[in-house]
């Protein structure tokens, strides 16, 4: 694959990834070639160890490939400075980490609104678009406790930052694993309607059978190669 | 951004507050180490430069041209009532005395010495040197009688002699000379810390003096005092040139004795290389902290700089964490420099007696506190900080967020 479709906001054309495990060289991603439309709600499966991870790293720009090319929004991404990817990262990826990843030392919303600050919106329009996020989340009100404060509710306040500054693509890896299966089916939830109406992109790197059940794409890797791809017949 | 980067630096400091309590406190000890020793060499110069000039020797001194290096008696000073004059006018100068200076022998019953003979004029003496206060036994120049005689304790011992009894001296006289001797009645035994004075100089009035040398009514030497201590080390002050002329010369004590003015700045030079030292091995602390505070949240680092945060903005991040921890750092030791030297500053430090540098200490050394010591070093200690943090700081704004993300305990 070498030229990405316009609708095509995520594309990798032969991304093999090398890493050297005690000077072993081990192949987590083996010339894998995909493209993810704009608006998909798409589940990336497979074993540990399969190189979920190691893809969705690797199409965010956190991670650079051994070889091969990846588009994002139609751009290369290995081709832009430090800071350019951090800027673009900033305007059009938004993340969810298995482990929350929020800062403890700052409130809920100095945590939804941290990227926004990067991006340099205005206060009062922070202040309407984090109310406005945490009440999709089911966070109305708690703006002002630290996430350690809230049982269960860090990984919506991981999807309030992901989702704030209205990137194209929200990147989730094992979103619902330290979730009990209530709050895992609440917040796969709220992603699904945020998906449905504001049209963003989502990839998930999951185990989770709930997310699969959720998802309309179907990507299941295997030994770092695409094994499966399965699109849901929508309805 | 800055307001939550500065946010989110102060309250990291606090995550692990032991680790912060312990690495400030280091980091105030040092900044109080140096308050402290900055006072202690204040206060050791002005001892110093007291003991120096407070002693015998004044803030300055007018001699004739040639006379300190020929030590030759009939040189004395030029146009001595004019000068004499001009000097009691002078607004800065406070007070000011004439003596003579000869090298003479000394003679008791039991032995015989070399010594310096000193003329001078008692009432006006007291206020340039400390002679009458040094007295231990019988009196300064009391009463008219012109053959008393001031010693030190160490000659009396060599000599072998005590107050009341006599001895001869005996000096060459200028122009001619013809040796001239008198003989003096010991009124007054002196004492002071400095072993040399106490065994080679000895005082009789300037008019016994005067006769013994045929100078008239000639003198070798004006001590004087200003009205402030820092005019005699302003060698740009008007005075010097207006005194420095009928070959006459003004000096400053600085001049007078240079290697206490050596020793001075070389005191300066070793504070600041003692200085650089301390913070040297606080940085090391210092760059410690920060790493231990990185590893701890590496992955925060990770998630940041996933978000968007560009690497630059990381490695302020950093840099904002040493600044809070500067701060923290500088209130405790400011506080602790404060106590420490202000206890000192009341109390004195005992080290009369004791010979510093070539000085021999006559008085108890009191620190000096001044604005400057809570100003440069706590601005010394900010420094040093963000350059410590220079180093963590280039390392996190240099990794990639994965590796940040992996590296994470």
């Amino acid at each position: 694959m070498n030229l990405a479709e316009k609708s095509d906001v995520i594309v990798t054309d032969g991304v093999t990834k090398v890493y050297a495990a005690d000077g072993i060289p081990v192949n987590a991603l083996c010339g894998i070639d995909l493209a993810i439309r704009q608006g998909e709600f798409t589940a990336l499966m497979g074993p540990s160890g399969s190189g979920k991870t190691t893809l969705l790293n690797i199409v965010s720009g956190l991670d650079d490939p051994t070889e091969g090319n990846v588009w994002l929004a139609g751009k290369i991404i290995s081709d832009m400075s430090g800071n350019e990817l951090s800027d673009f990262r900033r305007d059009n990826i938004g993340f969810i980490f298995q482990a929350y990843n929020l800062i403890p030392v700052l409130t809920v919303e100095e945590n939804v609104e941290y990227i926004m600050l990067l991006q340099g919106v205005p206060k009062a329009e922070r202040h309407d678009r984090v109310a406005s996020i945490l009440e999709a989340v089911g966070l109305k009100g708690l703006a002002d406790r630290n996430p350690p404060q809230l049982s269960g509710g860090q990984q919506r306040v991981a999807i309030a930052r992901a989702m704030v500054s209205q990137p194209a693509i929200i990147l989730a890896d094992e979103p619902t694993a330290n979730l009990d299966s209530k709050t895992g089916a609440d917040l796969l939830a709220i992603m699904n309607r945020l998906n449905v109406e504001t049209g963003m992109t989502f990839v998930f790197s999951t185990h989770d059978p709930m997310v699969r059940e959720s998802a309309r794409r179907l990507i299941t890797l295997r030994d770092g190669q695409i094994d499966t791809d399965e699109t849901k017949c929508s309805g | 951004m800055w307001l939550i980067l500065t946010k989110l630096a102060w309250k990291n400091i606090f995550r692990n507050k032991r680790r912060t309590i312990i690495a400030s406190t280091a980091m105030g000890i040092g900044l109080a180490a140096l308050i402290f020793v900055d006072a202690f060499w204040m206060g050791m110069e002005e001892n110093m430069i007291k003991t120096a000039t407070a002693s015998f020797l004044g803030d300055a001194q007018i001699h004739r041209q040639g006379f300190r290096d020929e030590r030759e008696v009939s040189l004395t000073i030029q146009a001595l009532d004019k000068l004499t004059a001009n000097l009691a006018e002078e607004p800065i100068v406070k007070r000011f005395t004439r003596r003579t200076l000869a090298s003479g022998m000394i003679t008791s019953p039991a032995s015989v010495g070399a010594v310096n003979l000193v003329g001078v004029y008692p009432p006006t003496e007291r206020f340039l040197s400390k002679v009458d206060d040094a007295i231990t036994e019988g009196v300064y120049f009391e009463g008219e009688n012109s053959r008393d005689m001031v010693i030190g304790t160490k000659l009396a011992d060599v000599l072998e002699i005590g107050l009341g009894h006599r001895v001869v001296v005996t000096v060459a006289q200028a122009e001619s000379g013809e040796l001239a001797q008198e003989m003096f009645r010991i009124s007054g035994i002196y004492h002071f810390a400095d072993e040399e004075m106490n065994r080679g100089m000895v005082f009789i009035r300037i008019d016994k003096a005067q006769q013994m040398l045929a100078i008239g009514d000639g003198v070798h030497e004006i001590a004087l005092k200003f009205t402030s201590v820092a005019h005699a080390q302003d060698s740009e002050l008007p005075f010097w040139s207006a005194y420095t002329r009928h070959g006459n010369e003004a000096l400053s004590w600085t001049e007078i004795l240079p290697q206490l003015e050596a020793i001075l700045k070389m005191s300066q030079t070793s504070k600041y290389i003692m200085g650089i030292v301390l913070f040297g091995v606080v940085v090391f602390g210092i760059v410690n902290t920060l790493f231990m505070s990185l590893y701890e949240r590496m992955f925060e680092f990770g998630v940041l700089r996933a978000v968007g945060s560009r690497p630059l903005r990381m490695a302020q991040v950093v840099l904002f964490e040493a600044g809070a921890l500067a701060i923290v750092s500088i209130g405790l030791g400011a506080v602790l420099g404060y106590l420490v030297t202000v206890i000192f500053v009341r109390r004195g430090i005992d080290y009369t007696g004791i010979e510093m540098m070539g000085v021999t200490m006559q008085e108890f050394l009191y620190p000096i506190m001044a604005i400057r010591q809570f100003i440069v070093y706590p601005i010394w200690v900010f420094l040093f900080t963000i350059i410590a943090g220079l180093y963590p700081a280039r390392y996190v704004a240099k990794m990639t967020p994965v590796d940040a993300m992996r590296r994470s305990f």
